[in-house]
């Protein structure tokens, strides 16, 4: 019997309003850091909880002690001052990494929190990093002389703390690439800091990688030296599946099955023949179902809803294919 | 001869200083129901005088009027046209910043100006002629779904009208100066050449303003040929992350204007005046028949309100060191 469609998510999960609050009281002021921790502890066990109560197969910490994926880290860094805000879009801003000097990892900057979720489940739970030629890209530069110099500065850092999470036993460590996709001039810089950062890593390795112009980085994405690549299927309305029918998709794949940037809860149905088209060219054993990408936009009851209703698709097409977990 | 100086679109709406109106608080305490539409109003109003204010003390000659109510370069024009829908977020390019994509879903037929009322508000706030912001035609195309049109060329033909029709109002409304924002210039093949005429041929037909195409991030090289002759007054160049733009100079045709997109709108780092005033002679040196501006590389809005400021006093500083050495 096949084994395979192994389900997931991406990342984040939506911050509960209380935590919301506290981070912004904390940030007045209001609250001390210890406070603010014992919140974000409480949360993180919620989400495990609700992520096996979902039946979820690997489990994330819902990433809710972190602000801005890149921002997070870097203020863990040294290396890296944090600017004032710059606008995103509309009315949300956040504040961007400045490289102002050598970029460096003086401390751990998940292993603790990986250990803590880790504690609350059987389950095996992702080790989750932001990317080096992510970081890069979304930091301003004062110091490096090229963008390769930082990224690979970068790598060595973020490979640091991939070994650590290896060390501590993580069997799955995810190191998302979103800014991957949209300069392909640089896709061979990408692979390279990529593959510096999860080299020697004994872990199952995955990355994340959205919204870009993969007619013109795929199958050259295939290079990405990671064991699974994870992409938003739902959100192109599975038309990569045409390029993987011309070039076959040689890697594990995270096949998003949840359209993140919508309120609408998807029906079993839809979410089943995402799936069945796409075991039409890929492998039940190459496939793990997850949501197009993080769901720290959605509500938290939405983000269950949408979870709950992708598990329950996968396990009508495991028993109508005959497909183990 | 003097170095003209301007900016590139957008400008950081925060404050500079705490406590100064702050339309980022006002529209989150709407949110909340704690603030009003006119609380809103006032405050971009007041945040528009800002950022004419700062443009013009530190010198800069065309100041734009910072789009204080532009959620980002497209929907707040696309909105106000027939033919158009705004849907999802999406990524702007290779920048971490984004917008809502417009998609087509009818014919595009201007109807109404848009955004003069945004232009008048910021020119009653300037001493000097102000340079009104319009997206480019093939770009708007670009960041838009079509889901209307068979032809792309009928739907360039279409948006470059109704973007005609908008310069056209603004020019009644007294603009001197339209920049249309056209990045996916930079990004179009040869191929793509008949498009990229299809869209501007009638925006610039009969200009009364003086009219500049800006391509940011990337060269124009691959499509230039269909631009060349256009009717344009001033071709802006992003020098900084697309330096084979400078191999385009050669090519601009006589007695135009070019904007030398010097001074990095994208980092943080601050650049030596002195250094863009070298790049400004480098350019004067290879033609003596065009004229210059001295431009940010594109929007100042990807930086924080305080590097923006100071990005705007090296432009000016390095322009004033171009134009005193450099005859």
């Amino acid at each position: 019997m096949p084994r395979g469609l192994w389900t997931t998510t991406v990342g984040s999960f939506p911050k509960p309003p209380h935590l919301e609050k506290a981070r912004n009281q904390f940030a007045r002021g209001e609250i001390t850091a210890d406070q603010l921790r014992a919140l974000e502890r409480d949360a993180t066990i919620e989400v495990i909880r609700s992520q096996e109560e979902i039946g979820l197969d690997i489990l994330v910490d819902g990433e809710l002690y972190r602000g801005d994926m890149t921002t997070y880290f870097a203020e863990l860094m040294e290396g890296f001052q944090i600017s004032n805000p710059v606008r995103s879009y509309g009315n949300r801003y956040y504040r961007k990494p400045v490289a102002t000097g050598p970029v460096r990892r003086t401390k751990s900057w998940t292993v603790d929190w990986w250990k803590f979720a880790q504690s609350q489940t059987k389950k095996p739970v992702k080790g989750m990093l932001t990317g080096p030629y992510t970081m890069m890209d979304w930091s301003f530069n004062e110091h490096y002389p090229s963008r390769e110099a930082l990224a690979m500065d970068l790598a060595e850092a973020i490979r640091e703390e991939a070994m650590a999470l290896a060390e501590a036993g993580a069997t799955f460590i995810q190191v998302d690439e979103p800014a991957i996709s949209v300069r392909p001039e640089e896709l061979k810089l990408a692979v390279r800091a990529l593959g510096r950062a999860v080299e020697g890593v004994k872990a199952k390795t995955i990355t994340h990688i959205c919204y870009g112009d993969f007619d013109v980085i795929y199958p050259a994405l295939l290079d990405l030296p990671v064991d699974m690549i994870d992409l938003e299927m739902a959100n192109s309305r599975y038309d990569l599946l045409d390029r993987f029918k011309q070039h076959r998709f040689t890697k594990e794949i995270g096949y998003g099955v949840l359209d993140v940037h919508s309120h609408r809860i998807e029906t079993k149905e839809e979410i089943k023949q995402g799936i069945l088209r796409g075991l039409e060219i890929l492998k039940p054993e190459q496939m793990y179902i997850d949501p197009d990408c993080g769901l720290k936009t959605r509500t938290v009851e939405e983000a269950k809803e949408k979870l709950a209703v992708m598990v329950a698709a996968v396990r009508e097409v495991r028993e109508e294919r005959g497909i183990t977990a | 001869m003097k170095i003209e100086t301007t900016l590139s679109g957008s400008f950081p709406k925060l404050p500079l200083e705490p406590g100064a109106p702050n339309v980022r608080v006002i529209r989150n305490r709407m949110d909340q129901s704690k603030a009003t539409e006119k609380d809103l109003s006032d405050a971009a109003r007041e945040t528009t005088r800002r950022i004419v204010a700062l443009q013009e003390s530190a010198g800069v000659d065309i100041p734009v009027g910072g789009q204080v109510a532009w959620d980002d370069a497209q929907t707040f024009f696309a909105r106000g046209v027939p033919g158009f829908t705004i849907a999802g977020l999406i990524r702007y390019l290779d920048t971490n910043t984004y917008y809502r994509q417009p998609e087509i879903t009818g014919n595009v037929s201007w109807a109404r100006p848009v955004t003069v009322e945004d232009y008048r508000l910021a020119q009653g706030m300037a001493h000097r002629p102000l340079k009104a912001f319009l997206p480019g035609p093939y770009s708007l195309y670009r960041f838009s779904r079509d889901l209307h049109y068979k032809d792309p060329k009928e739907a360039l033909a279409a948006v470059g009208e109704a973007l005609g029709r908008e310069a056209q109002a603004l020019e009644e409304a007294g603009a001197t100066w339209i920049h249309f924002e056209e990045p996916w210039i930079g990004r179009a093949p040869a191929s793509e050449a008949p498009h990229v005429a299809a869209a501007l041929t009638p925006l610039l037909r009969g200009r009364r303003a003086k009219t500049v195409i800006h391509v940011p991030f990337r060269s124009p090289a691959a499509v230039f040929g269909a631009i060349r002759d256009l009717p344009w007054t001033v071709l802006g160049l992003d020098l900084v992350e697309a330096a084979d733009a400078w191999d385009l100079i050669p090519e601009v045709p006589a007695g135009r204007t070019v904007a030398l997109g010097l001074v990095d709108a994208r980092n943080t780092l601050l650049e030596d005046p002195a250094r863009v005033a070298d790049s400004v002679r480098r350019a004067r040196s290879m033609r003596s028949d065009l004229s210059w501006q001295l431009c940010t590389t594109a929007s100042l809005e990807y930086l924080p309100v305080d590097r923006a400021a100071m990005k705007v006093a090296r432009l000016t500083e390095a322009a004033r060191l171009a134009s005193a050495n450099g005859g």
